[in-house]
């Protein structure tokens, strides 16, 4: 599978964890972010080499989920799931879920990356976008 | 060193105006702005001439409003400059004029907001043109990033998502009450769970309509108010004005804010008699008055049940409607927040009087990383 946005996530690493890993970055002072940037460091306003590439394995906890029912652009369409998810190296995103449904899940579930097939590349293979779902091992799922 | 609000000359509020709150119309901006900026002239009773710079808060409307708006005032020379800082660009403006004259450079300064919406579709954001990518922004419009902002609230203490409508059925009462509110029907709980559903639990009339409008106010200095002969019924003080950004967010950045105002004002949080806040959505209202420190955190929802924010209750909580019902035109809305307690502090809200009101309290935030924080005190 190729990832529809590869300067944002990578697809499973052959080695270590089965998730998609996101390209995140680390400065010097110690602040993780994603994405990784070049801009400065929104916590010090270091740049140049302080700024380095780092991957950041796509797991973490969920802070807050919510179905959309109603989406004005129309690049989506309802409903779809929505979450905040903060990764378990720092940084606090916001994803898709990889499946709707209508539960509301609870705050602090163990949540993982995965890759959803959205399209199909010119030479046929799958391109998958990154969403978050609960993660197999959590056992506090609502 | 530097000074505060309080440090420098007295500024007060002395006239306030409106264009209602509405859906967008054929109504040319000029027209909402020009009602908006003559009633707020002759609310304080004086004519344009006597206005020496001009803030013009702008939000969707495209580049330099302004000219084509205050040239059929009569050209009078004066300073005019636009504000845009997206759903605060009217504080934004108010806190620049209110600096402005109490700083000594002017004597009477205006701030007008004004607005049209740009029809259906999301409206473009600077943020979306940074070359910098993100997962998944374009899924998550501002009502779904509150409906997420809602999920939490309502896990973390507990509270059933029928709890926070409750908001809205408080603001509608307030908007049907209020002649310049977009939305002026009150609605019972059942409406407003009934209605159409957004994100998460959240439903349309839990949502702010943005629509069109202007909002006007002038401030003036207390030579000026003695040399014009202004109304001693008229001026309010403005005793604060903070505004932070993105250190922290949503309600934090909330509650740094209105501790810098409070003490710069000299106040406690349960001095306040009448509050504008940022209610776009209703779960806001509950974060935004735990935040200011009128309740202990987790208490919002219980104290609404008892009335603790009606008009009349402990501290009146959007007496005009809030953004829920008196409506959000953006450009305008942080100066018919400033409008709605001045006219609470004169006692002249009419049916929306909070009894006594002395002590009003104005706060804004906008694109989720600036906040505004005004308080305004009669003598």
């Amino acid at each position: 599978m190729e990832s529809r946005k590869p300067a944002l996530y990578t697809v499973p690493l052959e080695s270590g964890s089965s998730v998609p890993h996101l390209k995140g970055g680390r400065c010097s002072c110690g602040y993780v972010f994603f994405p990784m940037q070049t801009f400065g460091c929104e916590r010090c306003g270091a740049t140049g080499s302080s700024l380095q590439a780092q991957l950041l394995e796509g797991r973490g906890c969920l802070v807050s989920s919510a179905r959309v029912l109603m989406h004005a652009a129309d690049n989506r369409k309802p409903p779809f799931a929505v979450a905040t998810v903060k990764l378990d190296s720092g940084p606090v995103l916001r994803t898709l879920f990889a499946d709707y449904t209508e539960e509301s899940l609870r705050v602090g579930t163990r949540v993982q990356a995965c890759l959803v097939e959205v399209a199909r590349s010119d030479s046929g293979d799958p391109i998958g976008e990154l969403r978050f779902t609960p993660s197999p091992e959590d056992t506090n799922k609502a | 060193m530097t000074k505060t609000l309080k440090d420098l000359r007295p500024v007060y509020v002395v006239g306030v105006g409106w264009h209602r709150y509405q859906p967008l119309s054929e109504t040319s901006y000029v027209t909402l702005a020009l009602k908006a900026i003559r009633d707020a002239l002759a609310d304080a009773g004086i004519p344009w001439p006597e206005i020496e710079s001009a803030y013009v808060a702008k939000a969707l409307l495209p580049m330099a409003p302004g000219r084509p708006i205050l040239r059929h005032l009569g050209a009078s020379g004066i300073e005019l400059i636009h504000v845009e800082n997206a759903s605060a660009s009217g504080s934004a403006a108010f806190r620049k004029a209110c600096i402005e004259v109490a700083s000594g450079v002017t004597d009477v300064a205006l701030a007008v907001g004004v607005n049209k919406p740009r029809g259906a579709g999301p409206n473009p954001r600077a943020e979306r043109m940074t070359g910098i990518d993100s997962i998944a922004d374009d899924a998550i419009a501002p009502f779904t990033h509150f409906a997420l902002l809602g999920d939490q609230y309502a896990q973390r203490w507990g509270v059933p998502h029928e709890d926070i409508a409750r908001v809205g059925v408080k603001n509608h009462a307030n908007g049907a009450r209020n002649p310049n509110a977009q939305r002026q029907q009150a609605r019972t709980l059942e409406e407003i769970l009934g209605g159409r559903p957004v994100a998460g639990k959240l439903t349309t009339l839990q949502c702010t309509p943005v629509g069109e409008g202007a909002a006007a106010v002038i401030v003036m200095s207390e030579d000026a108010i003695r040399r014009l002969g202004v109304g001693s019924d008229k001026p309010v003080r403005v005793t604060g004005s903070a505004a932070r950004s993105q250190r922290v967010y949503d309600a934090m950045l909330t509650a740094e804010t209105t501790q810098i105002v409070l003490k710069e004002a000299g106040l406690r949080p349960d001095q306040i008699d009448v509050v504008e806040l940022h209610d776009a959505f209703t779960v806001e209202e509950l974060e935004y008055v735990e935040a200011m420190g009128l309740c202990a955190p987790g208490q919002a929802v219980h104290l609404l049940k008892d009335g603790a924010w009606d008009i009349g209750g402990k501290c009146a909580v959007s007496p005009s409607g809030g953004l829920i019902a008196m409506g959000h035109p953006i450009g305008p809305t942080g100066i018919g927040q400033i409008g709605e307690i001045t006219l609470q502090l004169r006692g002249a809200a009419g049916e929306r009087q909070q009894p006594g009101a002395r002590i009003g309290l104005a706060h804004m935030v906008g694109i989720g990383a600036v906040c505004y924080v005004h308080t305004l005190q009669r003598d």
